[in-house]
């Protein structure tokens, strides 16, 4: 089974929590237009992010 | 160290791999980063083998960000989880055998002062909890006895995680684990004072639940070590595959920890270090 993160851009708001949170190198980006984008390939699906985001933006499946 | 160094040479960018040309272009180097920029700039570790939900992982990350001179840093590591890391992050570093880290790091740092007298060479010293407080005790108090120019920075996780979960001497009193299934005996052992009383400029401990506070406290090692004396930084990076929480619950656990008052989290400054800092920081304004 893999698991991986998907950001719901409507929802972010850009706070970079999630990126202080990811223990995984270049998985979490901050992108031009202030939002986050997740790079699939390289997540292992471990959660923090979402335990963290104040917004729920981010789901693990 | 200079950019140009590791530029690759022209006519040879279509063979490099894409991780590394990536680091050339938006690399921290010669940038001026720091941990509030993560995110904007690729990061000086790469895919490790470490598990899901490590925060031994998650800590390294945040101090590989804060380094204040990556290109002039050079690393010395030992054997435990953090080893295992050390093979995919993009600075000079060393494995030397179990414990024995500050002891290179001392005469590494020697060796750089002699040959580059007029260069800033940073020696940082990250190792696990067995190899700072068990094993390598010996050569960590007398690398601070000697007031060696070193930063030493503990990755706490409370085990031996790397070998199916023993206990070390940082874990807390009853702690029962994989390998140690009567509890332990005996209550973790205080570094930070340790470190205070043996002479060290600036001592901390921080967690990266509070990631601005561990950046702040890594840089403020560095400048000490660089100008004072010894300097000292503890960790807190537990463990979810030998304390068996869910890979998602790693900073949760941190604050309960912090708000059940097991962990604290404080700062020793000599007044030496707190001159020196407040000189710094206004230069900086």
């Amino acid at each position: 089974m893999y698991v991986k993160v998907r950001v719901d851009e409507d929802k972010c708001i850009g706070c970079k929590l999630c990126i202080l949170a990811c223990p995984d190198p270049n998985v979490l980006t901050y992108t031009e237009n202030k939002k986050v984008s997740a790079d699939e390939n390289r997540c292992k699906g471990c959660g923090l992010c979402v335990a963290n985001c104040p917004k729920d933006a981010l789901v693990i499946s | 160290m200079k950019k140009d160094i590791f530029q690759i040479s022209p006519g040879f960018e279509d063979i490099m791999p894409a991780e590394y040309r990536d680091l050339i272009d938006n690399g921290p180097f010669e940038k001026n980063v720091g941990v509030s920029d993560l995110g904007s700039f690729k990061e000086l570790l790469e895919e490790h083998p470490l598990c899901a939900g490590c925060g031994l992982a998650l800590s390294l990350r945040l101090i590989l960000a804060s380094l204040p001179n990556p290109e002039d840093t050079i690393i010395v590591g030992s054997t435990g989880c953090s080893a295992l890391a050390f093979p995919q992050v993009a600075l000079h570093n060393i494995h030397s055998l179990f414990g024995n880290q500050n002891a290179v790091a001392s005469g590494l740092k020697r060796a750089l002062t002699l040959r580059f007298p007029d260069k800033v060479k940073d020696v940082v010293v990250i190792a696990g909890d067995g190899a700072t407080a068990d094993i390598g005790l010996d050569m960590v108090l007398q690398s601070w006895f000697r007031q060696e120019n070193i930063t030493t920075i503990m990755l706490d996780n409370e085990a031996y995680a790397n070998t199916g979960g023993q206990e070390s001497g940082m874990s807390p009193m009853g702690t029962v684990l994989n390998m140690a299934p009567k509890g332990k005996k005996f209550p973790k052992v205080s570094v930070p004072e340790l470190a205070r009383e043996s002479g060290c400029a600036y001592v901390a401990t921080v967690t990266p639940a509070q990631p601005k506070k561990l950046g702040k406290a890594v840089v403020r090692g560095i400048l000490a070590a660089r100008e004072l004396g010894p300097s000292y930084i503890q960790v807190f990076a537990p463990c979810p595959t030998n304390y068996k929480f869910k890979p998602n619950e790693t900073i949760s656990k941190i604050k309960l920890r912090e708000k059940e008052g097991t962990y604290e989290t404080k700062e020793y400054i000599t007044a030496e270090a707190q001159e020196l800092f407040a000189r710094l920081e206004e230069g900086k304004k």
